[in-house]
C-alpha cells in the first residue's frame, strides 16, 4: 500500500465531508432525503464497477447479475426459507464473487479483448434477467415483496430512509475506500497496464487472469452488498430494475461522464446527475417520461467528443494550469 | 412433428430477418472496427417511423419502407460523419461507450415521443396465412420477412463481390491503407457502409413490424440479439451471420414451443454459450470477408 | 515531372524528413536510397498523400498537389506499390486487379491493363482466381506492381519492393520494373538494395536522416563516399 492511502485516511477533508454527510438526514426535508438515499445508491455503484470498468478498461455489462443476486437472490432467500438478509447477503456477496470470477475465467479462455467483452457480459446479463423472470422462486416478473420495514437492525431493517441514509452513506464510503486502495497497491497498477494494453502487460509478466479475477471478485461482492441494500430500502424487488441491464449501463454512463481510472469522477458525476435526474423527473415525469435518460446520453455524447477523459479528469487539468500559471 | 416442423419452419423464417440485422452491424464492424451498442435502438427508430408514417397518413409499413429506408440512411450517415468518426482510432471503450449514450438518446427520445405504453402498426397481410403442406401454419409476414431478407442478403453478395462498390467495401476491410492507395476515399466507404447498416434496419423494422408490440424499450434486446448472431457468425464472416440469425431464430422458436413461459426464451442464449464454448472463433471457421 | 521543393513531414511530434528536395523527370527510373529510418517511406507517403506535408511544396507537372488525399493524387496517375506489399489478402487475384484500377482514372480502360499485367507477369494469369493471401512473397510483390499497373500510371512508386524475396525475385522484378521504363513509364523505386538500384535507375538520391545528401546518376554515386557514409553509417 501507498503512503498516499494513509495520507487520505488523515486528509480533514475528507472526515469533515463525511461528518457533515452524516448529518444530512437530521436536516434534510423528506423528498431530497430519499433522492440522497439514491445518490449515494448509485455513487456506491459507479464505484464498485469502476474497479472493473474503469481501473481494468472493462466494460463490465454484467454487473446486473452482481446485483440482481444481492437484491433478488437475498430476498429470496429470506421469503423462501427465512434466512436472515445479513447472512443472505453474505451468501450472495459470495456467490457474486464466484460469478465474477467466472466471467474472468471466460473473458481470458477465450481473450475476449475490450470489445467482445462488453458484447458478451451484455448477453450474460440478458440471460440473468430473463432466468429471474422465468423462475418463480426469484420471483417471476412480478418481483418480490419484503416484510414491512419495522427497524429491526438483525433483521436488515433500517427503518425509514434516516437509516438507509447512513447505511448508504456507510457503503458509499467503503466502496470509496476499497477503490483508493486497489489504485494504491500493485494490483492497481497491475489492472492499469491490462487496461492500457493487454499483451504488453502479460509480456512483462502480469498475471491477467489472477489479477482480473481478482478485481470482478471485489467489485461484484460489493455491488451484490448494494444490490441488498438497496433492495431492502425499496422492499419491493423489481426484477425489471433489479435484474435488467438498463441500470447498469445507466451507471456506466454515469462513471464515464464523470471520468474513468479515479474514484473522483465517478463520484462527482454520480452526486450531480443522480440529484439532477431525479428532480426532472419529479418535475416533468408526467409530462416527458425518460426526458433525464435524454439528457444522460446527450451528456455522454457530449463529454466522450470534447473530454474524452471524463468530466473530473478535465477539471483538474483546468485547474492545474489555472494555478501554474 | 408436426409441432417441430412448424416451429422449424417459424424460426427459421425470422432468423432470416435476425440475420439481416446483424449483417448491418458486422457490416460496419469490418469496415470501420465500430460496434454500435445503438444498433437494437436504430431497429426501434426503424420500427416507430413506420408506426409514425401509419399514424400520420395511414400508410402500410411496406409502403413507408420506401420513405423510412432513405431516412434512416441519411441518419446513419450523419450519426456516422458527426459522432463515430471522430473516435475512429481512439480506445475502442470510447466508441462503446458513446453507443452506450447513443442507446439512451433513441430510446427515452422515442419514449418522450410515443409514450410507454404498447403500440401496434397494423398492415394489410398481417392476418393472413399461409399454408405449407397440411400441418404448418405460417403468417404470411413472416414469408415475406423471410423473401426479403434472403433476397437482401443475396443482392448484399452481389454487390460485395461483383461491383467496384462491393470491391471497394471488402478492400477498406483487410486492408485500409492499401484501400486508399488504390484511390478509394476510405472515410467514404466507412460511412457508406455506416448509413447502409443503418438503412437496413429500416427494412427489417418493417418486416418484424406486423404482429409485434412495439414498445420504447424493446431496443437493448434487439441489440443483444443481433450482438450474439454476430460472436455465433464470427464477427466478420458475413454467411457465418446470416447462419447464426437462422440459428438463433429456430433456438428461439423451439425454446417457446416446448419450454414453458419465460424459461423458453432462454433457449437461444444457451445455444449461444454452448456454441461459444465449443466453437469460440464462430461457426464458420474460415475468415472469409 | 515530380518535384519535392524543401519538404518537411513527419509523424506525431517527430519530423522525419527535414528540407527535401528531389526532382523526377519525365521516363526516368529514379531511385531512393537510404538505410532503415532514413526517411524513404516517409517521403513517398508525403508523395501519395498518406502522410501531411508540414511544410515546402510537391509539385507534379507543374501543378502544386501538396496536401491532396490519397484519392486524388492517385487520379492524377502517381501510384504506389506500398512497402510490404499489402496484397487483399481474402480476395482473388483477378480482384485485387480489379481493384486496382478502382479510379476513375482507370476504369475504363481497365480490362486491357489486366491483359497487360498478364502478358508481364503469367504467373498471376494462371493464379487468377487464387486467394492473394495464399501466393508466395514473390506472386504478391508481383499482384501488388500488377496492380499499380492497372491504376494507369504516370509515375509508379515503389516502396521497398525487393524486401523478404529471394535474389532470384528480386532480379525478376527489377527486369520487369527495366521493361517498363523502357517502354516509357516514370519509375520512383525506394530501396535499400545498393547495387541493384545504382545499376538499373538513371538517377538516384541518397536519403541520411532525413535529409538528401547526394543526388545523381548511377555511376557517379557508386564511387562517391558519401553514399558509403549514408550506408555504413562511416
Amino acid at each position: 500500500m501507498k503512503p498516499e492511502f494513509f495520507t487520505l485516511l488523515r486528509s480533514p477533508a475528507i472526515w469533515l465531508v463525511l461528518a457533515f454527510a452524516a448529518t444530512m438526514p437530521l436536516w434534510l426535508p423528506p423528498y431530497y432525503l430519499g433522492i440522497g438515499v439514491l445518490t449515494l445508491i448509485y455513487i456506491a455503484m459507479a464505484l464498485s464497477w469502476n474497479i472493473v470498468g474503469g481501473l481494468g478498461g472493462q466494460i463490465s455489462l454484467a454487473h446486473s447479475l452482481f446485483l440482481g443476486v444481492g437484491a433478488v437472490f437475498t430476498s429470496a432467500l429470506l421469503l423462501k426459507f427465512g434466512i436472515n438478509m445479513w447472512v443472505g447477503m453474505l451468501i450472495s456477496a459470495a456467490l457474486a464473487a464466484i460469478m465474477g470470477v467466472g466471467i474472468a475465467w471466460v473473458d481470458f479462455r477465450f481473450k475476449l479483448g475490450h470489445l467482445s467483452f462488453a458484447l458478451i457480459t451484455l448477453a450474460f446479463a440478458e440471460i440473468g434477467e430473463l432466468v429471474v423472470l422465468g423462475w418463480d422462486f426469484l420471483g417471476g416478473a412480478s418481483g418480490l415483496y419484503l416484510p414491512s420495514d419495522k427497524g429491526d437492525l438483525l433483521a436488515f431493517q433500517f427503518g425509514g430512509a434516516k437509516g438507509y441514509f447512513w447505511l448508504a452513506l456507510v457503503i458509499a464510503a467503503g466502496c470509496f475506500l476499497v477503490n483508493f486502495a486497489i489504485i494504491n497497491s500493485p494490483l492497481g497498477y497491475y489492472l492499469r497496464a491490462i487496461r492500457d494494453n493487454e499483451n504488453a502487460a502479460q509480456a512483462v509478466g502480469v498475471a491477467l487472469l489472477r489479477n482480473k479475477a481478482i478485481a470482478m471478485a471485489i467489485s461484484a461482492a460489493l455491488t451484490a452488498i448494494i444490490g441488498t441494500a438497496y433492495a431492502r430500502y425499496v422492499a419491493f424487488v423489481d426484477p425489471y430494475l433489479f435484474a435488467s441491464p438498463a441500470v447498469v449501463i445507466e451507471v456506466v454512463l454515469i462513471a464515464t461522464i464523470g471520468g474513468l481510472g479515479t474514484p473522483f469522477g465517478p463520484m462527482v458525476a454520480a452526486l450531480l446527475l443522480v440529484p439532477f435526474g431525479e428532480l426532472i423527473r419529479g418535475n416533468f415525469g408526467g409530462v416527458a417520461p425518460g426526458l433525464h435518460y435524454l439528457v444522460y446520453g446527450v451528456l455522454i455524447v457530449v463529454v466522450i467528443l470534447s473530454m474524452p477523459r471524463g468530466l473530473v479528469p478535465r477539471i483538474m487539468d483546468v485547474m492545474a494550469r489555472r494555478r501554474a500559471s | 412433428m408436426d409441432m417441430f416442423l412448424q416451429s422449424l419452419a417459424q424460426g427459421l423464417l425470422i432468423g432470416s430477418t435476425y440475420g439481416l440485422i446483424s449483417l448491418g452491424m458486422g457490416l460496419t464492424y469490418s469496415v470501420s472496427g465500430v460496434i454500435n451498442f445503438a444498433h437494437g435502438d436504430l431497429l426501434s427508430l426503424g420500427m416507430f417511423l413506420a408506426l409514425a408514417c401509419f399514424t400520420a397518413f395511414g400508410l402500410d409499413p411496406y409502403i413507408s419502407v420506401f420513405i423510412t429506408f432513405p431516412v434512416m440512411v441519411a441518419f446513419g450517415a450523419l450519426v456516422y460523419r458527426f459522432l463515430i468518426r471522430p473516435l475512429v482510432g481512439s480506445h475502442v471503450l470510447m466508441v462503446i461507450q458513446l453507443t452506450l449514450g447513443l442507446t439512451f438518446i433513441v430510446q427515452n427520445g422515442l419514449l418522450m415521443t410515443f409514450g410507454g405504453m404498447s403500440h401496434r402498426v397494423p398492415s394489410k397481410i398481417e392476418a393472413d396465412l399461409i399454408l405449407l403442406g397440411d400441418s404448418v401454419v405460417l403468417r404470411s409476414a413472416l414469408a415475406v420477412a423471410f423473401a426479403v431478407s434472403v433476397a437482401l442478403a443475396g443482392l448484399l453478395y452481389f454487390v460485395l463481390t461483383r461491383t467496384d462498390t462491393g470491391r471497394s467495401i471488402r478492400a477498406v476491410h483487410q486492408n485500409a491503407k492499401a484501400a486508399a492507395l488504390m484511390g478509394i476515399s476510405v472515410d467514404r466507404v466507412r460511412t457508406l457502409t455506416f448509413a447502409l447498416g443503418v438503412g437496413l434496419l429500416a427494412i427489417a423494422a418493417v418486416l418484424l413490424t406486423p404482429g409485434t408490440p412495439l414498445h420504447p424499450s424493446q431496443g437493448l434486446r434487439y441489440t443483444v440479439i443481433s450482438l450474439m448472431v454476430m460472436v455465433l457468425g464470427g464477427m466478420t464472416n458475413f454467411a457465418g451471420i446470416l447462419l447464426g440469425g437462422l440459428l438463433f431464430g429456430i433456438a428461439e422458436a423451439f425454446g417457446t414451443v416446448y419450454v414453458s413461459g419465460t424459461s423458453g426464451m432462454i433457449v437461444p442464449y444457451a445455444m449461444f454459450i454452448l456454441v461459444l464454448l465449443l466453437r469460440p472463433e464462430g461457426l464458420l471457421k474460415r475468415r472469409a470477408s | 515531372m515530380l518535384e519535392v521543393v524543401g519538404l518537411n513531414a513527419g509523424y506525431g511530434p517527430v519530423n522525419v524528413l527535414e528540407d527535401v528536395t528531389i526532382r523526377v523527370d519525365e521516363h526516368a527510373f529514379f531511385g531512393l536510397l537510404g538505410a532503415n529510418n532514413a526517411g524513404k517511406s516517409t517521403l513517398i507517403n508525403a508523395l501519395s498523400g498518406t502522410v501531411a506535408a508540414r511544410g515546402g511544396r510537391i509539385m507534379f507537372d507543374g501543378h502544386d498537389i501538396t496536401g491532396l488525399g490519397p484519392e486524388k493524387v492517385v487520379e492524377l496517375g502517381i501510384i504506389q506499390v506500398p512497402e510490404g506489399r499489402l496484397v487483399f489478402p481474402q480476395m482473388s487475384v483477378i480482384d485485387n486487379l480489379m481493384l486496382g484500377g478502382y479510379s476513375k482514372r482507370a476504369r475504363g480502360q481497365r480490362r486491357q491493363r489486366l491483359d497487360e499485367v498478364f502478358d508481364l507477369f503469367p504467373r498471376l494469369a494462371e493464379r487468377r482466381s487464387q486467394m492473394a493471401g495464399t501466393l508466395s512473397g514473390g506472386e504478391q510483390q508481383m499482384l501488388a506492381i500488377g496492380r499499380g499497373l492497372a491504376a494507369n500510371p504516370r509515375v509508379l512508386m515503389l516502396d521497398e519492393p525487393s524486401l523478404g524475396l529471394s535474389p532470384l525475385f528480386v532480379q525478376n522484378i527489377f527486369k520487369a520494373l527495366s521493361d517498363l521504363h523502357k517502354a516509357g513509364l516514370t519509375i520512383l523505386v525506394v530501396e535499400q538494395n545498393l547495387h541493384l538500384t545504382l545499376s538499373h535507375a538513371t538517377r538516384c538520391a541518397v536519403l541520411e536522416r532525413g535529409r538528401v545528401v547526394v543526388e545523381g546518376a548511377g555511376d557517379e554515386l557508386r564511387n562517391d563516399p558519401n553514399t558509403r557514409r549514408a550506408y555504413l553509417g562511416l
